[in-house]
């Protein structure tokens, strides 16, 4: 059996960063949360993630600042921001910037764990 | 009695915008523009009139002096022109004479009957002949033709013979004679060539003939003209001067041979003109007397016409002021208005720009407590689809319903600073607690603060009571200010807000900020429209021109204060009251 | 004046962003206080104890509903998102019928209250104009709620938009009856708007004493 998705969900709000990590782990994805920059990138050098969920609108660090140091890390590492509606240009910017896509919050879990399945496939794809 | 008071303080106040031209360019109010035309109508119409007279006062004195030479010179030229008539008239009864004695000898003329004869026919040809004669070397009438009785008179001792042997002409004067009328006598030398010998051919002449030419001269009423001799005898008659051989009293000697004209003063006490001239080969001097001054009844109507072009030059000069000032403060006026139209507008366009983007940062903000229920709601759908039961993860459903709590807490603060802020737009004169609406300001920047790390602190004093003033427009200042103050300073800089009462009267806030600060010299421009130390596309500038504006409109005051490198500190006065402090 | 009738304008338009957000406010507080009690029964249900099938199905509608409410929410603050952004500039280009649909999206709460039905009749391939979005929207809200005031219950309007001329023609077309009002403020400026029309070429006509207005705009040329 494939292994479980390692998923990285990088967000200030821990209301919301919870339980969605627990749904998503009800989903049978690994998920670790982290709410600021430093959290997360601690986290990368214990066991790296497949796939980082990443809100642009952290305090503290530039969401930019995590992507593009994930992307250094690991390019094959997948990340998909999340974003209020309307942040039309932090998502282009982010897109432009390698994310491989975007969900707007609120969530549509159905719509998160497609997206997250064709971020996986991309990456098991690139690795090889 | 209140209306009159107002009445006459507007009067004053009116009357003072005269002088205080400056201060005017404040509040812009009718009377300015009023008074603005006023004085430009004032000033320039002097201005235009001062050169406008002193033209026609020198050319009315200029023009008077060229009136009086011109007349002065026409006079003397008719002088002269009637003394060389008279002149002309002597020599040619002269010349007859000189002719007869060269037609006729000595001996002819001798004879009474030829003398006769010649004598009707000269007098034919020279009018005003009285009588004809001969007069021996020895002085004695030889013959005579005439109505005296002056054959065989001895004239040898009167001056006239001894004057007529020496100059060979002579001319008397006037004398009363035949009838009782003015004559007078001219008589020629005839010298025998070879012989040594002379005689003389003498004749009277009637006066009238020499009247004719001192009237002839073009006289007006009051004037005259006459001819008399070197003592003062008149020898025509004169219209006010007396008759003929009457005696002229002359107003000062005359000695100039040439024509002079001269100002005299009248025995009677008028001025008038005198003018002269000897009349050469005869005891005669033409005398003429000017009393009219017609070279002034000419000023008089130049005067009237001037007068006339002057006053409708005026008239015309204020009138086209008039529309000219008009035109101009319309000009000013219509200007001011567009300028305030315009900055109506601009603070329109940024109190629109503020509450649009105040109301997409609820939008944004709201984002994430909807999701967080978004979530908990959907985890809590999750665990009862795998575990089934309600009551099996109790504990775990109530903790996720209290996160939706808070959830619509969240979002029910946020969207309330919505309701408070557009409860306000209309509303522009409110009593409201000073620190209430600083902290709502501070509470929409809240998230912006939080995100760049920056530390705010507050140190609002709690005594300031409600003020009175707008709210919105406040807000807006202070608004302005902090976003500025967030943009000065990097990651986790320091914010510091205080407020208090400066006195009785004012309420003061500062915002201070340990950012870049504003070099000495940017200083005193930041309050300018569209100065902006922003990269190309990033803020309008208008921002703190548009707060300056704003404050002064309440009332109030903005100042800042800075040094580069340690930080800005803007300070804000507001009066509790609009309209005063 | 012009004077005064800028001023007024300006403040009109005010009272409108004003109107706008407390509707706007109030329509989501709504929705807020029907997640809050749908939060709070299932938390009674649970305190009560109740368990079964018949419970877990009626906690799954509620959540449910919960869910909607959030994307009802959602939809509400992307339209003001999108109505604040436009408050920022005043010229630019933007496609009219999307202004509208904001539009009616945050009035549609005042219309509702009466049951007036704000019926879209939007030419689909409408080109973009270059103008100032968000004084469109205010004349259109401006002559919607006069129509909505003087309208009788159950009543209809139809906002058309057509390209017409080279310009896009804005009609507001209300159907039913009219209805006496009391009118605690002042009167619809009436002479205001038509003046501001008249400066944009549009019209402002009584339409059996309902407001029917047109108003042209011009597309942009990019």
């Amino acid at each position: 059996m494939m292994s479980q998705t390692k998923i990285l969900l990088v967000d200030d709000e821990v209301e919301f960063a919870s339980a969605l990590a627990e749904r998503l782990q009800m989903r049978d994805y690994d998920v670790k949360t982290a709410s600021n920059g430093l959290e997360a990138m601690a986290l990368f050098h214990g066991s790296p993630p497949d796939i980082v969920i990443l809100d642009l609108r952290i305090p503290g660090m530039d969401g930019l600042e995590i992507l593009k140091n994930i992307k250094i890390f690991d390019p094959t590492i997948e990340v998909l921001i999340l974003t209020g509606h309307g942040d039309v240009e932090s998502v282009a910017e982010g897109m432009k910037s390698g994310a491989f896509e975007y969900i707007m919050k609120p969530i549509d879990i159905a719509e998160l764990t497609s997206k997250i399945d064709m971020a996986m496939k991309k990456r098991i794809s690139s690795r090889d | 009695m209140e209306p009159e008071k107002t009445r006459k303080r507007r009067l004053l106040d009116f009357i003072r915008t005269w002088f205080n031209a400056h201060d005017l360019f404040g509040i812009l109010s009718e009377d300015r523009y009023k008074s603005l035309k006023l004085r430009i109508i004032l000033l320039d119409a002097v201005l235009s009139m001062i050169p406008l007279l002193i033209v026609v006062t020198i050319s009315y004195f200029w023009f008077l002096q060229i009136l009086k030479d011109d007349f002065r010179n026409q006079m003397k030229w008719e002088i002269e022109n009637s003394k060389q008539s008279i002149e002309f008239f002597v020599d040619q009864k002269l010349s007859g004479l000189r002719f007869l004695t060269s037609a006729y000898s000595y001996e002819q003329l001798s004879d009474q009957e030829t003398l006769a004869g010649i004598f009707s026919k000269f007098k034919q040809e020279c009018g005003g002949l009285v009588d004809l004669g001969i007069i021996t070397p020895d002085g004695i009438q030889r013959s005579y033709v005439g109505p005296y009785n002056l054959k065989g008179k001895d004239y040898t001792n009167q001056d006239w013979f001894h004057e007529v042997i020496v100059r060979s002409v002579y001319v008397s004067d006037v004398f009363m004679g035949y009838r009782k009328l003015p004559h007078f006598a001219i008589a020629v030398k005839k010298e025998n060539p070879g012989k040594g010998t002379f005689w003389i051919l003498r004749a009277t002449i009637d006066m009238e003939t020499l009247k004719k030419y001192p009237y002839s001269m073009n006289l007006r009423e009051n004037d005259d003209a006459f001819i008399i001799t070197y003592d003062g005898t008149l020898q025509t008659p004169s219209r006010s001067h007396g008759n003929v051989l009457e005696k002229y009293k002359l107003p000062f000697s005359l000695h100039a041979q040439a024509t002079t004209i001269q100002n005299i003063i009248k025995p009677d006490g008028s001025p008038a003109i005198f003018g002269y001239a000897f009349i050469d080969d005869s005891p005669w001097i033409l005398v003429t007397i000017i009393k009219s001054n017609p070279y002034l009844k000419i000023p008089k109507i130049f005067k009237n016409e001037l007068f006339i072009i002057t006053v409708l030059s005026i008239i015309f000069s204020i009138a086209v002021t008039f529309v000219l000032a008009q035109t101009v403060v319309n000009r000013i006026k219509k200007a001011d208005r567009a300028r305030e139209e315009a900055m109506a507008n601009c603070e329109h366009a940024s109190k629109m720009s503020t509450i649009g983007r105040l109301a997409a940062g609820v939008a944004h903000e709201i984002n994430n407590p909807l999701a967080i229920i978004n979530e908990k709601a959907g985890l809590m759908k999750d665990i009862l689809e795998t575990s089934g039961d309600l009551q099996k993860n109790r504990d775990k459903f109530i903790s996720q319903i209290n996160g939706i709590f808070d959830g619509v807490n969240r979002c029910r603060t946020i969207t309330h600073r919505l309701l408070g802020f557009s409860r306000r737009m209309d509303i522009s004169h409110d009593a409201f607690d000073f620190n209430d609406a600083l902290k709502e300001v501070i509470g929409f920047i809240e998230k912006e603060i939080l995100y760049r790390n920056i530390t705010l602190n507050l140190n609002l004093t709690d005594s300031i009571p409600k003020i009175e003033s707008d709210k919105g427009q406040l807000q807006q200042v202070i608004l302005n200010i902090i976003n500025n103050a967030i943009d000065a300073v990097e990651e986790g800089g320091l914010i510091e807000v205080s407020s208090g009462s400066k006195d009785i009267n004012t309420v003061r806030v500062s915002i201070k900020d340990n950012g870049s600060g504003i070099p000495k010299d940017e200083l005193k421009h930041i309050f300018e429209p569209f100065y902006s130390t922003k990269e190309k596309g990033k803020g309008t500038g208008l921002g703190l021109s548009i707060s300056y504006g704003i404050m002064q409109k309440l009332g109030g005051s903005i100042h800042v204060d800075s040094e580069a490198g340690k930080g800005t500190t803007f300070t804000l006065e507001i009066p509790k009251k609009i309209g005063e402090g | 004046m012009t004077d005064n009738f800028e001023q007024e304008l300006r403040f009109l338009q005010m009272r409108f962003i004003g109107k706008i957000l407390a509707g706007f406010t109030h329509e989501s507080k709504n929705y807020l206080a029907i997640i809050k009690e749908s939060a709070g029964l299932i938390e009674d249900m649970i305190k009560l104890g109740k368990s079964g099938e018949a419970a877990s199905n009626q906690y799954l509608e509620i959540t449910h509903s919960i869910e909607e409410q959030i994307e009802k929410s959602t939809g509400l603050f992307k339209y003001l998102n999108r109505f604040s952004h436009r408050m920022d500039t005043q010229l630019s280009d933007f496609n009219c019928n999307e202004a509208l649909e904001e539009l009616i999206a945050l009035v549609n709460r005042f219309a509702n209250q009466k049951r007036i039905e704000l019926a879209k009749d939007f030419q689909q391939d409408l080109p973009q104009i270059y103008g100032n979005p968000s004084m469109i929207q205010f004349l259109v809200f401006s002559f919607l709620e006069e129509n909505i005031i003087t309208l009788d219950q159950n009543s209809r309007i139809i906002i058309k938009t057509e390209t017409a001329n080279g310009s896009i023609m804005i009609r507001i077309i209300p159907e039913g009856n009219l209805i006496e009002v009391e009118r605690e403020k002042e009167e619809f400026p009436y002479e205001t708007y038509n003046t501001v029309l008249k400066q944009l070429g549009g019209a402002l006509t009584r339409l059996k004493g309902a407001l029917k207005f047109t108003f042209p705009l011009k597309v942009s040329d990019s």
